[in-house]
């Protein structure tokens, strides 16, 4: 696969992102060597296997990493005061 | 703040987030998070893009996230809250939660015998001072830079309202990013689609203690506009957490802090 197809084909992958229902804008998708790397942080695990099984789909054939964190639902542990 | 969570001083408690994406597959994430917050904060204010796609059934999950949580709660909306078009269903469906929705509006809400103003709006991108499109050419993008100008103009309006209401503390929200600290971390490339150098003049303009934004979810929190004020991107994935917490000192009626900024800026203007 040429480079220039491989470019074109992690273009539609992030257009289907925002587009399908994870709308998901907040994910980086960039190229690696040989392989495409995923991160970012997204609201749930659901979610987070809803984007690799687009991956899956759209970058076939090109190896595909990953870094998604699921976001922290956790209270603060302390404030930051604004002197 | 004493061990049991008590105010101490003059200060607002301002609890703060965006982004949280919420869809029905993920009902009742936050609500234990966010029902601490009566020991620890004086208000909740939310940085936009509550929904996934801006239908009424994810506003109705923000909705009973956020209903009845014992410290009022106030809120812009976003760009993916206004995805389907239906952003003004969204804002009754969190309305009728008892969710403050500002745009280009202010809201005066007392805390420990002063008050607190928060202005509100979405904002738009359109870049940063140097970098930035401009009102030119084709109708479309002329009116790309108007829709960003008109939301500037509603965030200046809406904090120079609070002027003359005596507060302790004047916090601007919007979604969109005001400065470009807070975007660190993400491509340099897409800066002018994460915020306006307009909203800040605004903020610088009229007078803020606190800017909160969210919207850049690969950013870093902390920024200051040129005039001084302190700028927090509160997109939860920046956050990583349920919400963040700033405890800000109130002025006493009649001493506003903040009133040089205004000067400075109007001179580097």
């Amino acid at each position: 696969m040429s480079a220039g197809e491989s470019e074109y084909r992690i273009a539609r992958f992030r257009d289907r992102l925002a587009r399908e229902d994870t709308a998901e804008l907040g994910v980086r998708v960039e190229v690696r060597g040989e392989a495409v790397l995923l991160t970012g942080t997204v609201p749930t695990a659901a979610g987070r296997d809803e984007i690799l099984r687009i991956a899956e789909v759209e970058l076939g054939g090109i190896p595909v990493r990953h870094d998604l964190l699921v976001a922290c639902a956790d209270p603060p542990d302390r404030p930051e005061e604004l002197l | 703040m004493t061990a049991t969570g008590e105010r101490n001083g003059a200060m607002v408690r301002v609890a703060a987030v965006g982004d949280i994406h919420l869809s029905p597959d993920c009902r009742g994430l936050l609500r234990p998070s966010f029902e601490t917050l009566p020991l620890c904060a004086d208000l909740l204010l939310l940085a936009g893009d509550l929904t996934r796609h801006g239908t009424v059934p994810e506003a109705e999950v923000v909705a009973a996230e956020v209903r009845d949580l014992g410290v009022p709660v106030v809120a812009v909306l976003g760009n993916h809250d206004y995805h389907s078009e239906q952003e003004a269903d969204v804002t009754r469906v969190l309305s009728d939660a008892g969710v403050t929705v500002l745009e280009g509006e202010s809201v005066i809400l007392p805390v420990g015998g002063a008050k607190v103003g928060v202005a509100g709006v979405k904002g738009f991108c359109g870049g940063f001072a140097g970098r930035s499109a401009g009102e030119f050419g084709e109708r479309e993008m002329k009116e790309f830079v108007r829709t960003t100008r008109r939301g500037a103009e509603g965030l200046h309006r809406a904090l120079a309202g609070l002027a003359d209401g005596d507060c302790g503390a004047r916090i601007a929200l919007t979604h969109f990013a005001p400065v470009p600290d807070t975007l660190a971390g993400e491509p340099v490339e897409i800066y002018p689609f994460l915020g306006s150098y307009l909203l800040a003049e605004a903020i610088d303009e009229a007078g803020a203690d606190l800017a909160l934004h969210g919207h850049a979810h690969l950013g870093t929190e902390h920024g200051m506009t040129a005039g001084g004020v302190r700028v927090r991107n509160v997109a939860q994935p920046v956050i990583r957490k349920a919400f963040a917490l700033y405890h800000l000192p109130l002025a006493r009626p009649g001493e506003r802090r903040g009133e040089s900024r205004e000067t400075v800026t109007r001179t580097s203007a």
